[in-house]
């Protein structure tokens, strides 16, 4: 395995692959490896040294730093000042059953946004700027290091959920936002399937501005009868109160206030780690939602983002009738965990139509011609 | 400013182009000049040039054919929505097909549920708050032409607005298009769950100003309008002070929905123009919305009032409706006010960090000094985006020419300091030969590349964004005569 850990380095390494023709996978905190279709015995680029702040303006809402550098560092330097990543990215490690540290760029390449996204949106909508090597061993930039840019084409969109297919980045900046005062979780117990999405659908259609909206069956959550909603609400304390009271308006007193947080957890989909079978993200218009549930009839599975996302465990031999149900609805069914073989034989997402996957071929060579980075994965 | 040469073949076989548009759109083909005259600029109106002929399709197999017309044998295309760019995004080519998207204005599905609007792309940005509204929602992104420019051309140009502070540009609030590649293929990007699956390439589309393709349908995400909304007026006794309080203000972590900035000169001409009530011998103002639930709102306003105050401001709050619209109707006729001092004006637009406004303002008015030049300030503030107002007479030696020059450097000072040639304006024609200042060659290559991807033969806005080799020093404005403005009923900002 050869190391990088500096820009320096990546071209030097991407040029003598580009020379040899020789394609490799790109690996920083390692926990995703798992994700997407197996790259075989590929060689390796380690870029973990590619790690540590860069700048951070806390003022200015902004952070710069290296790809590699692990989630937990990056969230604890902004809690420190009251900041957290607009994203929530998520760490997929115990589910994945991988060691390491998830990273930086690990998480937006593979857009692991979590309950965050409700208010803030996902990676793509976080990431302003980075710096990379593209496979012509050129090191370049897309985006820049403000808030408001329209300069040029929107890089940072596009290698957010590329699965490290375009470039080796290495530096990434965000955006970043306060960390809430104060934030809660209410509860809606002993509710079907269809009561409790219309009840999420209610509170994202208010102006609360949820930070979760999260259904689960009785047997993801403890005491949750036939099944729950649950609505996390924050702010200053007086607005936090004001919420409150306006959701019991919307939904009724039947609410009541839980412990802790338990949108970490599910967007980690840590509900799954311990189930066996292969584990799937399902993105619909979440109005399907509750017929879907039906339809795809798991045993495990929740819904995420007021019903706009689905996780289930499911045997591996599920799959195509998974891929094919979530279409029927105009969604995407992603395979998050799965055998080398489930991997394999299904991808990581459902074919694209044609015009599109060859559209996507050629802004993939429009970066990486000799197809070297993570060749497959995608 | 240097373009791509027109080809004289094509210009040749207008009348045989003419013909085949006309077996696609049987009823929507503008070739006589006098109709034509009316397509030949967008609100970059330094700039004219007739196209080779208007076509104006009514649904997407047209726009799909006429693509397909233009790939076989080679014309170029040039997209055009309202025609209200302000960087020449839709200036036409001698030697181009000029595709006006006006006439797709359809409203296609209004899903409250799911939280979003399904529209053609000539339906305008108003027109889509318009349609839900009564039930109390809207569509958050609000360009100052957004009475007149369509989804079609934000989704082009990557639209922003007073507003995007809160809630984003357009690539924040866009799920999906469905779009023609050159060529006429036609694909979806995204839909109504925003997810695709593969690459982000909606992510890309969206604010590629007519470079890659043509948009056919377009799906928005609308937002439950929020139930108070309260102005406040703040003044200062100097431009540092009010700048040292915008960067105080973000940093405290309080977002207000949206945050302007005027200086003396621009709130004096505001006054004497539409009277706004703006107090009397204030450097610089400041007019803060916070929006929400009453209660955050509440928390909002008086976290903004103390750091004013801290920052040696006072703070005025609009009393009711009637007041608050008082309040934003003069920042909304800045334009026009700032237009009666002065023959001529050019409106620059650079975005900087935000903690650079200070330094930032102060430099620009040493540079006013070194041009003799009047110039202005008013901008969006909270997000770091700069629209200074340079004020001049064409017609008084070299004033145009300092005029450019200052703007040029204003924007080179932008990218000095950690900035950008463009916040909300778009490159089009008007920056493109600034691109080098803030990019590197491997930077425009690897971009260029990624237009290539879509467009081979490279007919899609030929001459816009990227520099052409022989780039001359041009420099980006909005060139305004007599007062004058392209649309002189919308407001600028």
């Amino acid at each position: 395995m050869s190391k990088a850990a500096s820009e320096d380095q990546v071209v030097e390494f991407v040029r003598m692959a580009r020379e040899s023709r020789s394609p490799f996978e790109i690996v920083a905190g390692g926990t995703r490896r798992s994700v997407g279709r197996p790259l075989g015995g590929l060689a390796m680029l380690d870029v973990s040294g590619l790690s540590g702040i860069v700048k951070y303006e806390p003022a200015e809402l902004i952070i710069t730093a290296r790809p590699a550098t692990p989630l937990t560092e990056i969230k604890a330097v902004l809690a420190d000042k009251g900041q957290r990543l607009g994203f929530d990215p998520a760490d997929w490690s115990r589910l994945l059953g991988s060691n390491g540290a998830a990273t930086l760029a690990g998480a937006a390449s593979s857009d692991a946004s979590g309950s965050g996204k409700l208010r803030h949106g996902g990676a793509r909508d976080s990431l302003l700027g980075f710096r990379a090597v593209n496979g012509l061993g050129e090191a370049f930039r897309g985006g820049a290091k403000v808030v408001k840019n329209v300069t040029g084409f929107d890089l940072p969109k596009l290698v957010c959920g590329a699965y490290g297919t375009l470039c080796v980045l290495t530096e990434m900046t965000f955006r970043v936002y306060p960390e809430p005062q104060f934030a809660t979780t209410l509860c809606l117990s002993d509710v079907t399937a269809e009561e409790g999405f219309a009840a999420l659908r209610k509170i994202a259609l208010s102006a609360l501005e949820p930070a979760g909206l999260a259904y689960l069956p009785g047997n993801m959550f403890a005491d949750a009868g036939t099944g729950v909603a649950l609505i996390k609400l924050e702010g200053a304390r007086q607005p936090l109160e004001e919420k409150i009271a306006l959701a019991h308006g919307l939904l009724g007193d039947a609410m009541h206030q839980i412990e802790g947080d338990p949108f970490a957890a599910i967007g980690c989909g840590e509900k799954f780690a311990d189930l066996p079978g292969d584990v799937w993200r399902v993105m619909i218009p979440r109005v399907e939602a509750p017929r879907l549930a039906i339809e795809l009839n798991a045993r495990h599975w929740l819904g995420d983002l007021a019903g706009a996302v689905l996780w289930l465990a499911a045997d591996a031999a599920q799959g195509p009738r998974i891929r094919e149900i979530a279409a029927r609805a105009n969604g995407q069914a992603m395979l998050l965990r799965g055998s080398a073989e489930s991997r394999k034989s299904l991808g990581l997402f459902a074919p694209q139509p044609p015009a599109l996957a060859s559209l996507g071929r050629a802004v993939k060579a429009a970066f990486d011609p000799l197809a070297l980075f993570n060749p497959g994965r995608l | 400013m240097l373009l791509p040469p027109t080809d004289a073949k094509i210009v040749a076989r207008r009348a045989e182009i003419v013909a085949a548009l006309k077996e696609i759109v049987p009823d929507g083909v503008v070739a006589d000049p006098s109709g034509l005259a009316t397509f030949d600029a967008d609100a970059l109106s330094a700039y004219h040039q007739m196209p080779l002929v208007c076509v104006l399709p009514t649904n997407r197999q047209q726009v799909s054919q006429i693509l397909k017309y233009a790939g076989e044998h080679g014309v170029p295309i040039v997209p055009r929505g309202a025609g209200t760019s302000l960087s020449g995004g839709a200036l036409p080519r001698e030697d181009g097909i000029l595709i006006g998207m006006g006439r797709m204005k359809r409203i296609l599905e209004i899903d409250y549920e799911n939280g979003c609007v399904v529209v053609e792309p000539g339906v305008t940005n108003l027109n889509i708050t318009k349609a839900v509204e009564a039930n109390g929602f809207y569509y958050a992104p609000d360009p100052s032409s957004q009475i007149a420019c369509t989804i079609g051309g934000n989704v082009a140009e990557n639209s922003g607005g007073l507003h995007c502070l809160k809630y984003g540009l357009t690539t924040n609030n866009l799920l999906g298009v469905t779009m023609v590649l050159p060529g006429g293929e036609i694909v979806t990007l995204g839909g109504k769950c925003g997810a695709q699956g593969g690459l982000d390439l909606l992510g890309i589309v969206t604010g590629s100003e007519g470079l890659l393709g043509v948009v056919v349908e377009v799906v928005v995400k609308i937002l439950r309008k929020a139930p108070v909304t309260r102005t406040l007026l703040a003044s200062f006794g100097s431009v540092p002070a009010a700048g040292q309080c915008v960067a105080a203000i973000i940093a405290d972590g309080v977002v207000p929905a949206a945050m302007e900035f005027m200086d003396r000169r621009c709130a004096e001409a505001v006054e004497g123009y539409n009277q706004p009530g703006y107090p009397a011998g204030a450097e610089a103002i400041l007019i803060i919305d916070a929006d929400g639930v009453e209660a955050d709102v509440t928390h909002a306003v008086s976290r903004i009032g103390e750091i004013v105050t801290g920052c040696g401001g006072t703070t005025v709050e609009a009393t009711d409706e009637k007041q608050r619209v008082r309040i934003w109707s003069g920042r909304k006729a800045a334009f026009a006010a700032m237009g009666r001092l002065a023959p001529d004006m050019i409106c620059m637009d650079g975005t900087i960090p935000r903690h650079a406004l200070p330094s930032v303002l102060e430099e620009m008015a040493k540079l006013a000094e070194h041009y003799q030049l009047g110039f202005c300030n008013v901008f969006h503030a909270g997000d770091g985006n700069l629209h200074p107002l340079i004020i001049f007479d064409t017609m008084k030696g070299d004033e145009f020419e300092r005029a450019e020059a200052f703007g040029a450097d204003i924007l080179r000072l932008c990218v000095k300091v950690g900035g950008v040639l463009s916040g909300e304006h778009g490159i089009g024609v008007e920056k493109r030969d600034l691109m080098t200042d803030q990019f590197s060659p491997a930077d425009l290559e690897q971009q260029h590349r990624l237009k290539c991807a879509f467009d081979a033969q490279g007919l899609f806005n030929p001459g816009k964004v990227f520099p052409t080799l022989s780039a001359c020093v041009e420099q980006g404005h909005i060139h305004v005569h007599g007062a004058q403005l392209p649309h002189p009923h919308l407001p600028r900002y």
